[in-house]
């Protein structure tokens, strides 16, 4: 395995190919077929989307016949100002879940991966178990378990009375993260790890400058994924959640049980639209800025 | 070959000790009260006596339950196959991508799931539904179809019949490809990302076509990522039950649908609980056995 | 069940309409939350089902007492009753139907109403004012009632057809896979037992068995077990006939017209729920509770919540002040007749819809 090491490190700093008149060898992106591939997954993501979209200036209460077109729901969403704020709940809730769960499973990752201890294989396996528990039982739970064990005081100042919610999101969101950073691990190569601490890097500055750089598409897929598991939980938030603590999809889920509200499909749209345009505004000013080679 | 933890202990504790800590505080105990619930009756509207009975084992271990443990496992795997199928691709388009349009491709995956499960749903029936687009494009090309052959004298085509694309199980399958993709595709790109690309440039020169590449250089780099990806997709799959509630019919129920409705409408926790935990036994007898053959496989190595 | 509203009224007031759409921009520095509960100083926590109120009556509680309303949302009684099984997380006022009324009686999760504090109770109507499952009304007010029934689509019966029996949904295959009706395990079961003949209410075995099996064998011509959207899966096309509430229909009605969509409910009698205003245990407001619970017995404050929910309010005086497009009208108060051969659902204890629900589970995997 010690020729991977020269190569990991080449591929991780190299430059963004030029542009090119044929594609490169591996440039899968500017080949066809996987250009149709991903714009037929891309189709299949986004027609229910576009329908959802579609159907926030319809005139009706459903989201069934087109009965023409109004503004309407995009002022009432607006106006509503317990939708508005349940998903600063949300967002408040699922800020705090991505951070703790990215570190938290990045830490049990790296300890799997390292180390060697006894009653390893219980503890892979309690890692794994909120992924396994079905949501309602975790709910449950969580429900006795803040109710009963250890109570969390009511009537808190916000943000802190979102603090069992969000307690309760980093548990079944870490090993999430967990599980994806164990996977990119697996193709590190340790002799990097031993030339950095020969060249006198401590502990520390290894783990950062060394495997850090080299976990990070884990980091940014698992942050995702915690991000996106916190953001769209009802079931646990449900068992977890009081009169001051209601959060988007709890909101959505008891007005969308009755019927679907276009008011709902005006503040996903919104939400949509501002994402990108956050993300494109993002995107931009990094390109602004040098690069900086990591690792 | 790994390092044993007394060796670095200070290391040791310092990435244990978090993950670990938290683990116990606030998931293992939590959860042990819902696993001493599996042993309990119920002696009340909202008393449960801790009895130690295995009745709730018992009546969960009925052919009744099996059956639908077992419809829910075909459901759930055939959900991942699925989402390896259009994954990989997309994963691999991904990591392959140039920085910034890498960003977008991300973004792009994800923003679908940054909408609420229950919204998307819906959007997903009104796509699929008899006067939904799916049938509406359908309609469109059989017309036209039927409008040229009759154009160049043939016999046109009867009138259109939509397709039944809701309330069957393929529509939980669509349903759940559709709700678990990311889950797939995160993993796969972690694992794809600034993989080793001398190998498969080494596979290109000596004259291997892309796909034999892919399958005999990429698949095998990529294996813990696919095996992490299958799991994360499998068992949320195993868990749904808001998909097969709104988009099956009749026969769609899956084991979650049971397992909520004991918790909620039955009112029978002991139950629900031995149901869930069933589904952790399972699980945790699969990821001892695959620990024993990789240590096995490892020894022999 | 559906409380919808069907008479768009004026929208929502609140504080951050002034600000209109730089609300947004205030809510994302977290000043919201503050200003939603530090305000007043005193409010009662509101669990209630979505659009079950009158696009008013809060603000005008707030005028008349000084104390807010902070209203939840739950999406069914056994939510309801599973959130606050561990114990009330700080709600004051809560909305269970009939059946739960007595169950959370029974287990202590509700506690007794001090009818002095409420003397709008005397608004009701007489027969709304004692209750079979809450006797002496210890427990609970009637906020409103509901019945189950058949909502249908003309074009698709045969002339002049009306589907006046459940026999269209539970035994027959005349109308094959244009059929959905509820996943409630035990409304289900109940409304066969009321096609056969019998009461709703403790059902012999032999009949449980005889319900499973017609079930069993109709399961081919049923669409779907819906989760309470039938409605839309009927203006959607998808089906013809589905077991609703009669609010979910009446909104169809109101909002698509009577020429195609028709609701009836059963010659053989139906399932009446009714929608109860209760007290949780360690309600953190007890004594503004109860001022809300009187508010909402009031004459107009229950007129203006009819106007908007439109389902059948038990409180005569508030009745009498309605429009007799309202008073009179079928979709939302049943004939004489239809009311007689119907039952409310008693609570028959907890093993009983574990029954029901074992029964569920067997015919949705048969």
């Amino acid at each position: 395995m010690a020729k991977e090491a020269l190569p990991v490190a080449a591929a991780a700093v190299s430059a963004p190919p030029l542009k090119r008149e044929k594609p490169g060898p591996l440039e899968y992106m500017r080949r066809w077929p996987l250009q149709l591939m991903v714009g037929l997954t891309l189709f299949f993501l986004y027609l229910p989307l576009i329908t959802l979209m579609a159907f926030s200036f319809n005139d009706s209460r459903r989201n069934i016949v087109w009965q023409g077109f109004t503004f309407k729901y995009y002022e009432k969403a607006l106006n509503n100002d317990s939708l508005i704020e349940a998903f600063v709940n949300s967002l408040t809730i699922a800020f705090f879940c991505t951070v703790i769960s990215v570190i938290l499973g990045a830490l049990a990752a790296v300890m799997l991966w390292r180390f060697r201890f006894p009653g390893k294989t219980a503890v892979e396996g309690t890692i794994a178990l909120p992924i396994v528990v079905p949501e309602i039982c975790l709910g449950v739970a969580m429900l006795v378990f803040f109710a009963r064990v250890m109570p969390w005081p009511q009537g808190l100042p916000w943000p802190l009375n979102l603090g069992a919610i969000t307690i309760a999101h980093i548990s079944f969101a870490f090993p999430f993260v967990a599980t994806v950073v164990r996977a990119r691990l697996s193709s590190f190569n340790r002799e990097l790890e031993e030339a950095a601490k020969d060249l006198g890097a401590s502990e520390w500055r290894t783990f950062w400058d060394v495997l850090v750089p080299h976990m990070q598409p884990a980091l940014i897929a698992g942050a995702l994924l915690a991000f996106t598991l916190s953001l769209d939980d009802f079931v646990i938030t449900f068992f977890t959640s009081g009169p001051d603590t209601i959060t988007f999809p709890v909101k959505v889920y008891s007005m969308l049980r009755f019927s679907v509200t276009p008011e709902v499909n005006a503040a996903s749209t919104i939400l949509i639209v501002v994402t990108v345009v956050l993300t494109a505004v993002g995107l931009h000013m990094q390109n602004q800025k040098p690069k900086e080679s990591k690792a | 070959m790994q390092q044993s933890w007394s060796q670095a202990k200070a290391a040791f504790a310092a990435v244990a000790v978090p993950p670990v800590l938290w683990l116990l505080l606030f998931f293992l105990i939590p959860l042990g009260v819902i696993w001493a619930y599996t042993f309990g009756e119920n002696v009340g509207p909202v008393t449960i006596d801790f009895t130690g009975t295995f009745a709730n084992y018992a009546r969960a271990l009925e052919p009744l339950y099996l059956g639908i443990f077992w419809k829910s496992l075909v459901v759930a795997g055939l959900t991942t196959l699925l989402c390896l199928i259009v994954g990989f691709p997309v994963a691999l388009a991904i990591a392959f991508a140039t920085p910034r349009t890498k960003a977008w491709l991300l973004l792009l995956i994800m923003l679908p799931f940054w909408t609420n499960l229950l919204i998307r749903t819906f959007a997903l029936i009104a796509v699929l539904r008899e006067q939904g687009y799916v049938n509406f494009a359908l309609e469109w090309l059989w017309n036209n179809a039927s409008g040229f052959m009759a154009l160049v004298g043939l016999q046109p085509l009867g009138a259109y019949e939509p397709l039944t694309l809701l309330y069957n199980n393929t529509a939980v399958v669509i349903g759940l490809v559709y709700v678990h993709l990311p889950f797939m595709v995160l993993p796969l790109y972690a694992a794809l990302d600034r993989m080793d690309r001398s190998l498969m440039e080494a596979s290109l020169d000596l004259g291997a076509g892309h796909l034999r590449t892919i399958w005999a250089v990429v698949v095998p780099l990529a294996a813990p990522g696919i095996a992490s990806g299958v799991l994360i997709t499998f068992i949320p799959a195993l868990g749904a039950y808001l998909t097969p509630d709104l988009l099956g019919g009749t026969d769609s129920q899956m084991i979650a649908n049971v397992i909520e409705r004991q918790f909620k409408r039955a009112n029978d926790w002991p139950f629900g609980a031995a149901l869930s935990f069933l589904l952790m036994y399972l699980t945790f007898i699969a990821i001892a056995a695959q620990a024993f053959v990789q240590r096995k496989a490892e020894r022999r190595g | 069940m559906s409380k919808a509203k069907f008479l768009t009224g004026a929208s929502r007031r609140s504080m951050l309409q002034q600000f209109g759409a730089a609300a947004i921009g205030i809510s994302f520095a977290g000043g919201l939350s503050a200003c939603n509960r530090g305000g007043g100083g005193r409010t009662v926590n509101f669990y209630n089902w979505d659009t079950y109120i009158g696009p008013t009556t809060l603000d005008d509680f707030r005028e008349a007492t000084g104390a807010n309303v902070n209203m939840s949302l739950f999406a069914t009684n056994d939510e309801l009753f599973a959130r606050l099984r561990a114990g009330n997380p700080g709600y004051d006022v809560i909305v269970p139907s009939n059946e739960f009324v007595t169950r959370m009686s029974q287990a202590q999760m509700i506690q007794e109403l001090d009818r002095s504090l409420i003397p709008n109770f005397d608004n009701l109507a007489p027969e709304f004012q004692d209750a079979p499952f809450d006797p002496g009304r210890r427990y609970s007010v009637p906020y409103t009632w509901l019945t189950l029934g058949i909502g249908y689509r003309k074009s698709a019966m045969p002339a002049g057809f009306v589907p006046d029996s459940w026999r269209y949904l539970f035994d027959s295959p005349q109308f094959t896979q244009r059929i959905a009706v509820l996943s409630e395990s035990a409304d289900l079961i109940r409304l066969c037992a009321k096609y056969k003949g019998i009461s709703l209410n403790a059902i012999p075995d032999a009949t449980l068995t005889e319900i499973e099996q017609m079930l069993i064998r109709q399961k081919p011509h049923i669409k779907a077990f819906h989760e309470d959207d039938g409605q839309d899966l009927l203006v959607a096309g998808e089906i013809d006939l589905v077991l609703e509430y009669c609010g979910d229909m009446a909104q169809v009605i109101a909002e698509y017209g009577d020429a195609d969509y028709g609701w009836v409910i059963p010659r053989e009698g139906t399932l009446i729920n009714q929608d109860c205003l209760c007290i949780p245990t360690g309600a953190p407001n007890a004594a503004d509770a109860h001022a809300f619970i009187n508010y909402l017995l009031d004459a107009e404050a229950g007129q203006k919540i009819a106007e908007e929910i439109q389902y059948p309010t038990p409180n005569g005086a508030a009745r009498e002040l309605m429009p007799d497009s309202y008073k009179n009208n079928p979709v939302i108060f049943p004939t004489a007749e239809i009311m007689a051969a119907s039952e409310y659902g008693a609570f028959e204890g907890d093993e009983r819809s574990r029954l029901y629900e074992e029964i569920f589970t067997r015919i949705s995997a048969a």
